[in-house]
């Protein structure tokens, strides 16, 4: 039997009187904390429908869970989070100098009962606004984020719905679905990557704790992301593309009649714009703006 | 309340009919299915029949298909910047 230890996302203490959207939904990041943060219960997407099953574990920290399609919520806007270390401190670009890994364990997990398991939290929240970055640079990162922007050009692992793409500033994808409620001229902000690289170095998220759960496709490891502030990459669709038309016979032997069925799908086209890295000026700059922390380790 | 979480990881093909029964009666339809299931003597003892077929896990809170099937839903991985056209 997997142990399965609590998850605490770090993010925000939910208040008693505040909805709190099912356990399942909380994400996945299980930054623990015991510091206390007030919640803004806006901050859940309406979208979430409150169950009464009760959270499991004390002091769960309210976060925004998934949005449904494209319900756009001010998710990452008000949440906020002590500094924890995060895939930063393991993003270490990788030539030429050797990696460091500081990624941090989920050491402060501790279960309510020992032989219980608590159900794993939902993983990641979408995507759909800007989310607002948080933690302090590590070291190495500081450090060599600089060679790493000065030596255009860059590619990026994007990920589209947990799929990789190897892009780079130009490149035009056909995605192999049909992306609903955008059309032609949409300028996307794509900010889930795995990699971010230029010709000598490299920008990987740290790796993963994942929790395999029986049932669950964990047949693909956990996707670490980079963390958001680091880049900008931005793609405009540009229209769709549909494949020739298929035709399926169903018939059955000794039968005369044939059933057809007519399949011609459509597919998205996007093309990348631009790729840029930021410096560590701007990065800072904006996390003093801001003046929220925010927990950046996404799960997948 | 603690529930058993049951995933049917074989498939009863070719396995007598009791033990068909006994996943019947869990609920299990199709391999890498999950149910919940409060935990009792019954239950327990419906598991043991299949045993070998099955993993279980003990936990909290059940979750409802919906909400197995939303934690299965990956993140989008992008937002829509700028629409275009005007004003939109």
């Amino acid at each position: 039997m997997l142990a399965n230890p609590i998850r605490r996302s770090a993010h925000c203490v939910l208040e008693s009187s505040s909805n709190l959207p099912p356990a399942f939904l909380l994400p996945f990041r299980a930054r623990l904390s015991t510091v206390s943060q007030p919640v803004d219960s806006s901050s859940v997407p309406a979208s979430v429908t409150t169950q009464t099953s009760a959270p499991t574990v004390d002091s769960i920290r309210d976060s925004s869970g998934p949005s449904t399609k494209r319900d756009v919520s001010e998710l990452e806007t008000s949440r906020r989070i002590p500094l924890s270390p995060k895939n930063f401190s393991s993003a270490v670009p990788r030539n030429p100098k050797p990696p460091e890994s500081h990624t941090k364990r989920d050491s402060s997990l501790n279960t309510a009962n020992t032989g219980v398991h608590v159900t794993p939290k939902i993983p990641s929240p979408t995507s759909s606004t800007p989310s607002i970055p948080t933690t302090p640079l590590s070291g190495s990162v500081r450090e060599l984020l600089p060679l790493l922007k000065a030596q255009t050009p860059h590619y990026i692992t994007a990920h589209i719905y947990a799929r990789p793409y190897l892009l780079t500033a130009g490149d035009i994808i056909t995605l192999p679905f049909l992306m609903h409620g955008v059309a032609p001229g949409d300028i996307l902000r794509l900010n889930r990557a795995s990699v971010l690289g230029s010709r000598d170095y490299t920008l990987r998220a740290g790796a993963v704790e994942g929790i395999s759960l029986v049932g669950t496709p964990t047949g693909k490891m956990k996707i670490g992301y980079l963390d958001e502030r680091l880049f900008e990459c931005r793609a405009v669709v540009m229209g769709t593309e549909s494949e020739p038309m298929r035709i399926k016979e169903k018939t059955k032997r000794r039968q005369r009649r044939v059933k057809t069925v007519r399949s011609k799908h459509r597919y998205t086209v996007l093309r990348v714009q631009e790729i840029l890295v930021k410096s560590v000026k701007e990065i800072e700059k904006e996390e003093n703006l801001e003046g929220v922390i925010l927990v950046e380790e996404r799960k997948e | 309340m603690a529930y058993f979480r049951v995933t049917l990881l074989r498939s009863a093909i070719g396995l007598p009919k009791k033990t068909h029964g006994a996943l019947a009666a869990l609920g299990l339809r199709r391999r890498m299915n999950t149910v919940y299931h409060p935990v009792s003597q019954d239950v327990a003892g419906m598991i043991m029949k299949v045993k070998e077929l099955v993993d279980v896990q003990e936990v909290e809170q059940p979750l409802t298909k919906t909400e197995m099937r939303e934690m299965r839903r990956p993140d989008p991985g992008f937002y829509v910047e700028k629409r275009a056209g005007l004003g939109r």
